[in-house]
């Protein structure tokens, strides 16, 4: 939104300079995105006289323009009675016209924030001397109009300065709107300077006309039709007010001042009625409406029977725009009879739009349910001035002064007669409720020390009524514009932000000393980073949304996956069921990018319907941590080892000990990605439960994320894995003070026996209670398909003696005979 | 046309064994079968083409399965619970040097280190959620218009991706009710990954991260509101700042405002450059009486801030977009 200071000016004294200003109004009302100083480019504009406009010879187009400055401009080619020549192309132009010119060196208002601000010049034109040039309404960057220059009101000082005269020495606040939500009062002129007034500490008074809740309209009417207003439903709309008027001459134009009051904040200037409506609403937030009165009885088969009333299934209506949109029961409509004439609060229909010939109006002004027209405003795509104000709840009481305002300059701008009373439903009276509250209850809220002057003064000054109830307590009515005053919260919120929340002193709440605990499951999610981060991966993160295509080159079922039905773009339309498949889209990419061997993992939530949903009834979410590694050239052996390893040394820190088994079903897992005879699920070897998966992934998947062949990675369940550890404390076993022994063995199996059934067996062998053994892998070889050779290191240690050599032989036998025996093992 | 289904047997069965099957779909006899259309009588084309067209589509799916048992029956298990390969040994970790932590989740830990130093607990936000939560239990009616400024997606059964942490809100004061009750303070934050539905460029994200924060006692004011988040922001940039507000507008707050510091030193700030840093407010009594809590007996404040912008400020990143590009050139600037 754009507010001028200049228009706020006519409603308020402002004496702070233009940064005091927007400091004051950034501190206590709203913020200010941008402040644009609009006299600069006007300040070489002049009002000139047009002394004589001639054809010039040879020219179909072209005009030779005398006009006289008043000899404000120096240094220029006068002619003999002092006048200067411009070369005009405008058809518009005639002897006797005020008009804007801009002299030579000024800069054409237009281009004067653009890159090449175009600077004029005296320069000769088919042999004609052409100083400067007299400027269209768009040259002057105010409004687009095609009809040649801008001519300017009548009896004007020649040589005045054209910002001067038309109050462009402005400046131009842009306004971010949301935070002023629930202020429909400040989407308006007059409710902004009541704001500005106010937080300098200024008392504010609104115009008498504004105050005036049932102002007087023409008494007697002198219609054929006589209209009556009904509104079917008080929920839809609280008050509808409507007058005719007749002789609206739609060929008038408003006065210039206010159309470029009403370009500088964006409204575009079309003729005096539409320029009524438009005025008045950024004066006070009222939106109005004008229909063809003619054709509105016209489509009512002679009646003018207004209805408001919801939609209609497989009702349509015909837009203003030309569009033909499909009402439907969340839409307010206005009808006549039962053709419907507008979407209420949106956009007239086309069926009662005004055009050159019409000659009666009715004017419509009314409040309208701010919930359904929101409905409207995103169905249907409509995004006006007017039900941007509709949409933040205008009150019932502000539609009577406006019309009556409205009926005023129609006359004065438009040349039209009111030709009826008012007409009116207004089922549900806007009420003003009693606040009552004490001076302690607002401090309360703000940590504040207002005394109960302070309170009722700054409430004052906004024009709300304050009754003293005793020395503590205050009973307050807001004015009929502050509907969003309900609560002693809204009060104290007027009470700080005009006085300035800065003003209030910053303090720390007491509490107690008791120490809060991090919790332990963000511990170990930043543990795991840590870890993983020692371990060379880096982190990564990705988004939760996925391109349904990934989903399916991932191997999983995308009926799993949450889909986002107004997602920005197909990359983004799935929820993601696992992290694994936007750690593997990352892959080609960084390789490309010349890294050759890397582990990238991330650690974050994902969801699948399959999970269904939790006791709140929203989706389960998963905490995964998955880990890809990477190395574009081919290396031996399976690239599974490379990531067992990774994984296997984070289960070491925290503790946890897993055991790898093949794939044979899914698992509570997602298997999916992985090819099934290079990949194992992960189970924990106390509990059994399985926490996550890790493996090389299949062909297909290989080739549909153009992965190198040497790529594996895991995805674990991380909540599992923490519930599998959590209390887990590190056993410590005392170092022993006699020296330890090493001896390996060798063992010939069958290929298909595993390497941890001879770890397994080894384990279970029973020893003395001061022996400690650790075992630990030193070869696995084979050069044939059939059997291959597994070398075992075991460190023996006893915590009582040195260890002889027959006590080595006895327990390295026993190891041996036990996997022999178990495995079927031959040692070699 | 008997030659036909006898080519299409022959054929089938040449697949069924072959090492190369794709390479009898390019087999002289085919292509012959294919030609042969323009010899045969008009009457009988219609049908021969029928049966030529279901050959290749027979044989088009036999090649696809031969290939895809070739492809099964060409992968060797391993033993997942060897330490190496055969004929491999001890495997490495890749080099410590090298390995990084996102910035983002670096900087979310040391946020919630200060907060869990000042005495709030740590909960992380939901990423996927109900309109309940992200809007109805915040005082924003359906189709309040101040919905608009959320953009929030939605999905086919009409689930949220939140668009602010605040989505924890509901839950955090339900949970922290009884305490409250028994004579304590709620005091707890939420934080996690929120999602608007914005175009992405340089300075917008539709996902980004979010930390809020939950305060409610019997004496609650705006005043100290202010002094707990100067503070935090004096301990995260370890001096003294000067703060501002601007008024605001949310829905479940009320007084609501925007907050702002005035750029730290170690940030290269001068004075009179202010960094607007989060939004913030007084809990809206509605907020509370729907978690069951009296809004006349506690009061409370609640803020929320995005943590992109915190990293950006400190290492002068000019582009959101690097924090979810999975780029190893950039996250590796983070050793």
């Amino acid at each position: 939104m754009i507010i001028s200071v200049n228009w706020l000016k006519k409603f308020t004294d402002i004496d702070l300079s233009i940064d005091e200003l927007s400091t004051l109004i950034g501190a206590r009302l709203v913020e200010i995105e941008s402040v644009v100083d609009l006299g600069a480019k006007y300040k070489d504009v002049l009002i000139v006289r047009v002394e004589n406009a001639s054809k010039l010879e040879d020219s179909d187009h072209l005009n030779v323009v005398m006009i006289d400055d008043g000899g404000a401009t120096t240094n220029i080619e006068r002619d003999e009675s002092g006048f200067i020549q411009v070369i005009c192309g405008a058809q518009n132009i005639s002897t006797g016209q005020y008009v804007a010119w801009l002299p030579p060196h000024s800069i054409v208002p237009n281009t004067y924030s653009k890159g090449e601000p175009f600077i004029l010049e005296s320069r000769k034109l088919r042999g004609y001397m052409s100083n400067g040039m007299i400027a269209s309404a768009k040259e002057l960057d105010l409004f687009d109009e095609h009809e040649g220059i801008l001519v300017l009101d009548e009896n004007l000082n020649a040589g005045s300065s054209f910002a001067e005269v038309y109050e462009l020495n402005d400046y131009l606040l842009d306004i971010e709107n949301k935070s002023l939500t629930h202020r429909p009062d400040c989407f308006s002129i007059i409710g902004f300077a009541r704001e500005v007034a106010a937080i300098s500490n200024k008392a504010f008074q609104t115009p008498d006309w504004l105050m005036n809740a049932s102002p007087e309209f023409c008494s007697d009417s002198s219609m054929n039709v006589e209209p009556v207003v009904i509104i079917d439903d008080p929920e839809l709309s609280s008050r509808y007010q409507a007058v005719v008027l007749s002789g609206a001459d739609s060929s008038k134009k408003s006065p210039i001042k206010t159309q470029t009051y009403l370009a500088r904040v964006g409204v575009r200037p079309i003729n005096a009625v539409v320029d009524v409506t438009n005025y008045l609403m950024m004066l006070t937030g009222q939106p109005l409406h004008a229909f063809d009165y003619d054709k509105l009885v016209s489509v009512g088969d002679g009646k003018a029977e207004i209805h408001v009333r919801s939609g209609k299934d497989r009702e349509t209506l015909e837009l203003l725009d030309g569009r033909t949109i499909e009402l439907d029961s969340s839409d307010v409509v206005i009808s006549n009879g039962n053709t419907a004439i507008g979407l209420a609060g949106a956009m007239g229909g086309e069926n009662t739009a005004i055009d050159d010939n019409t000659k009666n109006i009715i004017i419509e002004s009314a409040t309208f349910n701010l919930y359904n027209l929101r409905a409207t405003q995103m169905r249907h795509g409509i995004f006006s001035e007017a039900i941007t104000r509709f949409t933040k709840g205008q009150p019932a009481s502000l539609t009577a002064p406006v019309l009556s305002d409205a009926v005023r300059l129609m006359k004065e701008w438009a040349g039209a007669d009111c030709i009826s009373g008012v007409i009116e439903d207004y089922p549900k009276q806007q009420s003003i409720i009693d606040i009552k509250f004490s001076v302690n209850e607002i401090n309360g809220i703000l940590g504040s020390a207002f005394s109960l002057d302070e309170i009722t003064n700054t409430l004052i000054n906004v024009e709300f009524s304050v009754d003293k109830l005793d020395d503590f307590n205050l009973s307050v009515k807001a004015p009929y514009w502050r509907a969003d005053i309900h609560i002693v919260e809204d009060i104290a919120e007027e009470i700080g932000r005009l006085n300035g929340f800065d003003n209030i002193n910053s303090v720390l709440p007491k509490r107690y000393f008791t120490a809060v605990r991090p919790n332990p499951f963000d511990d170990f999610k930043e543990n795991l980073r840590s870890i993983l981060a020692r371990a060379g991966a880096n982190e990564v993160l990705t988004y939760s949304f996925l391109h349904g295509d990934i989903i399916k080159k991932a191997c999983q079922n995308i009926g799993n996956s949450y889909k986002i039905t107004n997602s920005i773009s197909p990359s983004l339309q799935y929820y993601r069921q696992s992290l694994t498949p936007s750690l593997l889209d990352l892959v080609h990419m960084n390789i490309k990018n010349s890294y050759n061997e890397f582990a990238i993992f991330e650690i974050n939530k994902t969801h699948s319907k399959n999970r269904g949903l939790n006791n709140e009834g929203v989706p389960v979410e998963l905490n995964k941590m998955a880990l890809v590694y990477s190395n574009k050239d081919l290396m031996q052996g399976s690239s599974y080892y490379k990531v067992k390893n990774t994984i296997e040394y984070i289960f070491n820190v925290i503790g946890f000990k897993a055991e790898y088994v093949p794939i044979v079903e899914e698992d509570n897992i997602d298997v999916l990605p992985f090819e099934v005879r290079r990949a194992a699920v992960i189970k924990s070897a106390l509990s059994g439960k399985v926490v996550g998966v890790i493996g090389e992934y299949k062909k297909s998947v290989i080739r549909g994320f153009k992965l190198s062949e040497y790529t594996a990675g895991f995805e674990i369940d991380n909540e599992l894995l923490f519930n599998e550890v959590a209390g887990e404390v590190l056993k410590y076993s005392a170092i022993s003070r006699y020296p330890s022994t090493e001896r390996d063995i060798c063992f010939k199996v069958g290929s298909k026996i595993n390497y941890d059934s001879i770890i397994k067996s080894l384990n279970k062998y029973d020893s003395v209670d001061d022996m400690t053994f650790s075992i630990s892998p030193i070869d696995i070889y084979s050069n044939n398909d059939s059997t291959k050779n597994i070398t075992i290191r075991i460190k023996m240690n006893s915590s009582s003696h040195t260890l002889t050599n027959e006590e080595i032989n006895l327990y390295i036998n026993g190891f041996a005979n036990q996997v022999e025996s178990e495995v079927g093992a031959v040692v070699i | 046309m008997q030659d036909i289904e006898k080519l299409s047997t022959d054929l089938l069965e040449t697949i069924s064994t072959s090492d190369r099957p794709r390479d009898i779909l390019k087999l002289p006899e085919l292509k012959a079968a294919y030609s042969a259309i323009r010899d045969i009588p008009e009457s009988d084309r219609g049908s021969y083409g029928r049966l030529v067209n279901e050959m290749r589509l027979k044989l088009e799916s036999a090649v696809a399965i031969r290939e895809s048992e070739l492809e099964v029956s060409s992968i060797e298990p391993i033993d997942v619970t060897a330490p190496w390969d055969k004929n491999t040994g001890p495997i490495s970790l890749l080099p410590a040097q090298n390995g990084t932590k996102h910035p983002l989740s670096v900087e979310l830990r040391n946020v919630v280190d200060i907060f869990t130093r000042m005495g709030f607990e740590a909960i992380e936000s939901r990423q996927l959620d109900d309109d309940e939560h992200m809007f109805a239990t915040l005082n924003f009616p359906e189709n309040h218009p101040a919905r608009d400024g959320y953009d929030t997606f939605r999905t086919e059964e009409g689930f949220i991706p939140p668009a602010h942490t605040s989505t924890m809100q509901n839950r955090i004061l339900k949970a922290g009710k009884s305490k409250l009750e028994s004579g304590g303070q709620i005091a707890a934050i939420s934080y996690g990954r929120v999602f608007r539905n914005e175009d992405v460029d340089s300075t917008h994200e539709h996902t980004f991260y979010q930390c809020e924060g939950v305060f409610v006692s019997d004496g609650a004011t705006l005043g100290q509101m202010l002094g707990t988040l100067r503070s935090f922001f004096e301990t995260y940039y370890g001096q003294q700042l000067s703060i501002k507000t601007q008024p605001g507008y949310f829905p479940f707050t009320e007084p609501s405002l925007e907050f702002l510091i005035e750029k730290p030193a170690v940030l290269g700030g001068k004075p009179g450059e202010w960094l607007e840093m989060l939004g913030c407010g007084m809990i809206h009594p509605n907020v509370l009486i729907a978690a069951g809590i009296d809004p006349k007996l506690y009061r409370g404040f609640a803020w929320g801030g995005g943590i992109e912008r915190l990293v950006m400020l400190k290492y002068g990143i000019d582009d959101l977009r690097y924090f979810e590009s999975g780029k190893l050139q950039f996250l590796r600037k983070f050793l």
